[in-house]
Formats: C-alpha cells, sequence, structure tokens
C-alpha cells in the first residue's frame, strides 16, 4: 500500500495543483497575496514540467513512446492517468505559459471565482493532455467543458446566459459522442489506450467515428464551429481570453494522438480555413472577428493533423502552440477596448490611437503573427503546415491554405486594428472619448504587461525558432527563411494590402448580426419545440380527453346490472382464449 | 501638429508604391535567374503571388458581401423571432 503512495507521488500532476489551487482562491484574506498566489499557480506548473523535461521523474523517450507514471486499477482496466511524451510536454509548457500571462492580464478581476472557474478549466486541459486512456481522457475534457460555462456566466447579462446554455449543450453532445465512442471501442478491442485509431466509413469503425466526431466539434471544425463565436465573445473580457487557448486546443491534441493521417479531416481543415473567412468580413465585433480566426486557424492544424507526414504533424503541434500565443494577445487587445470603452463593435469605434496606442502596438504584434510576417511566430508555423500541403502534391489544399493566410492579414492584420484604433479619425466617437482619459495609457497597467510577455514571446519564436523546433515530436529539417518563401509572402501581403485598401469601405462595420450555420439547429430547433408545445400538446390533450370519455363510457356499460348477468365463466374464458391466440400470433410474426 | 499628423502618412505612401513596384522587379529577376524553388507549376507563373494576393484578398470580400446579404441580420434576430411565444411571457424559455 506504501510503496503505491510513494509511487503515486513520484510525479506531481501539474494540473492537479493547478485545480486543487484553484479552489483556495476565494479563501485567502488579504487582496495583494491573493493575487500573488494567483500568478503563482502556473509557475508552479511551469517548475514541475521543467523538472520533468530535465528527467527528474524518469528518463524521456523519444516521440512516440512515452513515460507511464501514474497507474490506477479500474474495474478490469488499467488505468494510465500520466503518460508524458514530447507532444503532450510541448502542449503542458505552453499552457502553462499562457496561463500565467492569462493571469496577470486578469490579475484585477474583482470576482473571485471566476478565477477559480479558470483555474480549473487549465487544470483539467492539463490533466487531459497528460492522459494516457480514453477514460481518464474523458473524465478531463467533461471537467474541461463545465469551467468555460461558468465564465460565460459571470457576463451576467441574459444574453451570455442563453450563450453559455448553448455552449454546454453543443459540449455535452460532443461529450456524448465521445463517451459512446469509446464505450463501443472498449467493447470491440478490449483496449482503453488513448493511441492511434483505425479510421474508415462503415459500422466497423462506428467507435472511432463517434470519438472523431466529439473531437471535431470539440476542435470547432466546419459545420460544428458555431459554438465558439457564439460562446467566446459573451464570456467576461479576461475569461474569453481562456477559453481562447485551451478546448480547441486540446482536441487537436487528441486528434494528433487518434486520428493522424485521416483524409477527411484534411479537407474538412482546408475548408474551415477559408470559410470561416467569410463571416469575418461581415462581422461588426472585435471579439467575434477573433473568433472566426480561431477557426480559421485552427482549420491549418485539422489540415495537418489530416495530412498526417511527419513535417504535417510538427506544423499542427507548432501552429498550435504559436497560436495560442498570438491569439491570446489578439483577443487581449479587443479585449482592452472592451474593458476600457465597454464596447467592441466596429461601427461605434475608430480613432483610439490616440489614447491607446501602446495596445494598438501590442495588438498589431499579434496581427503580424497570425498573418504569418516573417519573423513573427505565425510564420515559422504556418509554413511548415503549408509546406507540408505541397510535399504531397495536393494543389488544391495549398491553394485554400494561402488563400487563407491573406484572408487572415486582412481581417487581423488590418480590418480590426483599422476601425477599433483608426478608421481614418483622429478623435473617437463623442460617447467613447467621455469614457477616456487624457493620456496614452487608458489600459490597465496590469493588462499591458500580459500582453507584453506575449508580445515578447511572438517576437522571439518567430526570431529564434530552433527552440520550438527541437521541442516537436518528429526531427525538424524544415527551415523557414528561405528566399522563396519570404519574398513570396510579403508580396502576397503588400498586394493584399492594396486589395483592402481598394475595398476599404466595403469592411467598415455596420450594425447586424451574423446568421451562422448554428441556424440549422437554432431555427429548425425552435420551431420543433413550437411545435411540441402548440400542435402536439393539443393533439395530445386531444387523445386524452378521448380516451377518458371511451372509459367512462366502458364504465358506465360495466355499470349497468344487466351485464353482470352476461359475464359468465364462460365468456371470460372466450376472452382468455382469445387474448391467448392474439399473443400467439404476434409471437410467430414477430419471432 | 497638424502638418507634422499628415507628413508621416505621405511618406508611408510612398515608401508603400515604391516596395511594391521593387517587388514586382525582384519578382522577374528572381524568377529569371532561377532563384525559387516551388512545388507546384503554376507558382512560377510570373507574379502569381502578386494577383493572388490582390485578387484572392478582392474577391474574398465581394463574395462575403454578397453573402451578406442574406446572412447579416438584425442583431437582436434570435430574441425577435421569439416573440409571441406563450412561454415568453412567463420568462422560462432560454436561448
Amino acid at each position: 500500500m506504501i510503496s503505491k503512495v510513494v509511487k503515486l507521488i513520484s510525479w506531481i500532476h501539474p494540473g492537479l495543483v493547478i485545480c486543487l489551487g484553484g479552489l483556495l482562491i476565494p479563501f485567502i484574506p488579504s487582496r495583494r497575496l491573493k493575487q500573488v498566489y494567483f500568478l503563482l499557480l502556473p509557475l508552479a506548473g511551469l517548475t514541475i514540467l521543467v523538472l520533468t523535461s530535465m528527467g527528474r521523474f524518469g528518463a524521456l523517450t523519444p516521440w512516440p513512446e512515452s513515460l507511464h507514471l501514474w497507474r490506477v486499477p479500474f474495474l478490469h482496466y488499467t488505468l494510465d492517468v500520466v503518460r508524458i511524451n514530447k507532444l503532450s510536454l510541448l502542449f503542458g509548457y505552453v499552457y502553462v505559459i499562457a496561463a500565467f500571462c492569462m493571469n496577470i492580464y486578469a490579475l484585477r478581476v474583482k470576482n473571485d471565482w471566476e478565477h477559480v472557474a479558470a483555474m480549473i478549466y487549465v487544470g483539467s486541459a492539463l490533466g487531459a493532455i497528460f492522459a494516457g486512456d480514453f477514460f481518464t481522457l474523458f473524465f478531463c475534457l467533461e471537467i474541461m467543458s463545465w469551467a468555460p460555462f461558468f465564465l460565460i456566466l459571470f457576463s451576467g447579462t441574459k444574453k451570455a446566459f442563453g450563450a453559455a446554455v448553448r455552449y454546454i449543450l453543443w459540449h455535452h453532445f460532443s461529450g456524448v459522442c465521445i463517451l459512446a465512442g469509446i464505450v463501443i471501442h472498449a467493447h470491440y478491442t478490449g483496449s482503453i489506450e488513448f493511441a492511434h485509431m483505425p479510421w474508415g466509413w462503415g459500422g466497423k469503425y462506428l467507435g472511432s467515428n463517434l470519438i472523431l466526431l466529439g473531437f471535431i466539434i470539440n476542435a470547432a471544425t466546419t459545420p460544428f464551429h458555431s459554438w465558439l463565436s457564439d460562446s467566446y465573445s459573451e464570456a467576461t473580457p479576461s475569461g474569453s481570453i481562456y477559453m481562447t487557448a485551451y478546448t480547441t486546443k486540446t482536441a487537436i491534441f487528441c486528434l494528433i494522438m487518434t486520428f493522424s493521417g485521416v483524409p477527411l479531416l484534411m479537407w474538412l481543415g482546408a475548408i474551415q480555413a477559408v470559410f470561416a473567412l467569410f463571416l469575418a468580413v461581415l462581422e461588426n465585433d472585435g471579439r467575434r472577428l477573433c473568433s472566426y480566426h480561431i477557426i480559421s486557424q485552427i482549420g491549418y492544424m485539422v489540415a495537418g493533423v489530416g495530412m498526417g507526414t511527419e513535417i504535417a504533424i510538427n506544423g499542427a503541434a507548432a501552429h498550435a502552440l504559436c497560436h495560442i500565443i498570438y491569439n491570446a494577445l489578439l483577443y487581449m487587445g479587443a479585449g482592452c477596448a472592451l474593458v476600457v470603452v465597454g464596447t467592441a463593435k466596429f461601427d461605434k469605434l475608430g480613432g483610439l490611437y490616440k489614447y491607446m496606442p501602446i495596445s494598438f502596438w501590442l495588438y498589431m504584434v499579434g496581427g503580424f503573427s497570425i498573418s504569418g510576417f516573417p519573423l513573427f511566430n505565425g510564420f515559422i508555423s504556418k509554413t511548415m503546415t503549408i509546406e507540408a500541403a505541397e510535399l504531397i502534391q495536393n494543389p488544391i489544399i495549398y491553394l485554400l491554405l494561402e488563400g487563407a493566410t491573406v484572408g487572415t492579414f486582412l481581417h487581423t492584420g488590418l480590418k480590426l486594428p483599422w476601425n477599433i484604433w483608426l478608421q481614418g479619425r483622429k478623435e473617437p466617437p463623442a460617447e467613447i472619448r467621455a469614457k477616456l482619459k487624457d493620456s496614452a495609457v487608458n489600459t490597465p497597467v496590469h493588462m499591458l504587461i500580459g500582453m507584453a510577455i506575449l508580445a515578447f514571446l511572438c517576437i522571439f519564436l518567430g526570431v529564434y525558432p530552433k527552440i520550438l523546433y527541437d521541442m516537436l515530436p518528429f526531427p525538424v529539417t524544415f527551415v523557414p527563411f528561405t528566399l522563396t518563401r519570404v519574398f513570396t509572402i510579403t508580396q502576397l501581403f503588400l498586394f493584399a494590402f492594396l486589395g483592402f485598401w481598394v475595398l476599404r469601405k466595403l469592411v467598415s462595420g455596420h450594425p447586424g448580426y451574423v446568421l451562422d450555420t448554428d441556424w440549422f439547429v437554432r431555427i429548425p430547433g425552435r420551431l420543433f419545440i413550437k411545435f411540441c408545445q402548440g400542435p402536439l400538446l393539443s393533439f395530445g390533450s386531444f387523445l386524452d380527453q378521448q380516451i377518458m370519455r371511451i372509459t367512462a363510457m366502458v364504465v358506465a356499460t360495466l355499470r349497468q346490472s344487466q351485464l353482470e348477468e352476461r359475464l359468465t365463466p364462460m365468456a371470460i374464458g372466450y376472452g382468455v382464449m382469445a387474448s391467448i391466440a392474439l399473443f400467439s400470433l404476434f409471437l410467430i410474426f414477430k419471432l | 501638429m497638424n502638418k507634422l499628423r499628415i507628413y508621416p502618412k505621405k511618406l508611408f505612401w510612398r515608401l508603400y508604391w515604391i516596395i511594391l513596384l521593387v517587388s514586382l522587379v525582384l519578382d522577374f529577376f528572381w524568377l529569371y535567374r532561377h532563384a525559387f524553388h516551388y512545388h507546384f507549376s503554376f507558382q512560377y507563373l510570373p507574379q502569381f503571388f502578386a494577383i493572388f494576393g490582390l485578387f484572392g484578398c478582392m474577391v474574398l470580400i465581394l463574395i462575403a458581401k454578397a453573402m451578406g446579404i442574406i446572412i447579416v441580420v438584425d442583431e437582436d434576430y434570435y430574441q425577435k423571432n421569439r416573440a409571441g411565444r406563450q412561454d415568453d411571457q412567463q420568462g422560462g424559455q432560454i436561448d
């Protein structure tokens, strides 16, 4: 027993530390102490991870082998609670580093329970990526789907409540799919190992397909992407930052582990990368626009997973890492406007540059990164996936992905900053101006610090990609900075800018709501509920009345005295015989 | 002050056009010198990426705007569609 316990504490799970540590936050009396503690939690996780990669808890093995640490017997399976490999360590690192920057950004949030929800979210995400079997994974994914529910709910508006409920419904659906898939898979193969799964069409692969469906809903793959833009834009300003990073990227991790090399994913990913951009053109809300860019960028990763070659998997993993960093930065930038002036709608903003220049430039670092400018981190990871598409000689996938690069630059590099900070105005509109102080630092300083660390990481990884490439699962031979690639992408952006400038009036904000694929769920769903409440209920009550009437009639007839005389044992016998005959007929035909 | 604000704008545009022209010339030059290593034959077309960037961007905006005629609706679309339902008065429905 004791040896078992000693074995259990041979590694401390950073997810557990962050999760349980987060629960203590509301009980810390001093405000200052609370803030320090809040910042220390991800650092504790980081320390554990650093010690792990130094080999303190057992020598690390090269990909794809893993180090298994906590094994717990459960029913007649063995739960592999902790499995560490190169990929999970990579994701673990970026999760805790991003959490640290996000915690700085969220430092002054008044509601302690928001911190708790965020930390449980981060902790369970770490649990999911270190899970070695499907049951543990499912358990962590379920916690992970609940924590953001509260982050949305804490916004306190009626709209947010609706978004939170829709969010949790989507994730319950995906969770049920994953669980059903796991049960079917475990039943047929007897294994619950979280590893590569066979995939194909047809009943034999039902379990795999259900798990795949669950994962792609979590990864917000088209056509199941609408939950992301719907819910992320309604969460609290700091809560939404956490949400950008963990759910979708954990899904990407799961896809890499289980479904790498599934051609369906390659196509879905490439379509997703482009489709989200069309909706982003029409979007009027800064945070919804960034949400569509999360969807679009995830398209690159999903496509990379689908291609399944070494460089594609490397590209997907590297892009997931870079994406967490720059997308948090973008969301923070849009969130700055939201925190300071109370809105991120394009038609109400413009001209903020004079009052928030620092957040503008920090945002632009994120904007250049997501577009994939040379020397920013998007470049070193996105080009890897595009190169993978070139190497498998698939021109359509290549054109879709390269085209998405142009669209990304158009929106996050040009449209959003133009509409929020510039619009050719020197002063913001009057009602916005009233909320601003006469200084260049309207954004709270801790927010700027959080953004600055992320911006530094964006540039650092972009200039010195070796540190990232060394952590990738497969050895990297890819060289990002070649003349062809740098020149091509620069020319692409120069001309995209020209296109934007010509049509800039068209992309300015107009109030409105952009319908998404969830229309096909929400409106028919509403009609179904209407149908249930109207015709179905009245039909039900009609049926009820008729049955009651018939019963009353039967009872009335039975109460008549002469019937009692007719109901002889003979008559009852006939009745029983008739029902037995009917029942045997039923059996004969049915069996 | 006014002059100072306008000046960088002019400079920006001048620089932009110069860089644009230089990139066009360089593209021809490096293509001629076989400096590029692409994977598809269409990438070797002269100015492929310039055209792709310019038209990709404009086509994206125009198609999206055309889509917008149908899919952009009032901001309270989902709330409005619900009006007149029985349970709305009771406040029972969430979405």
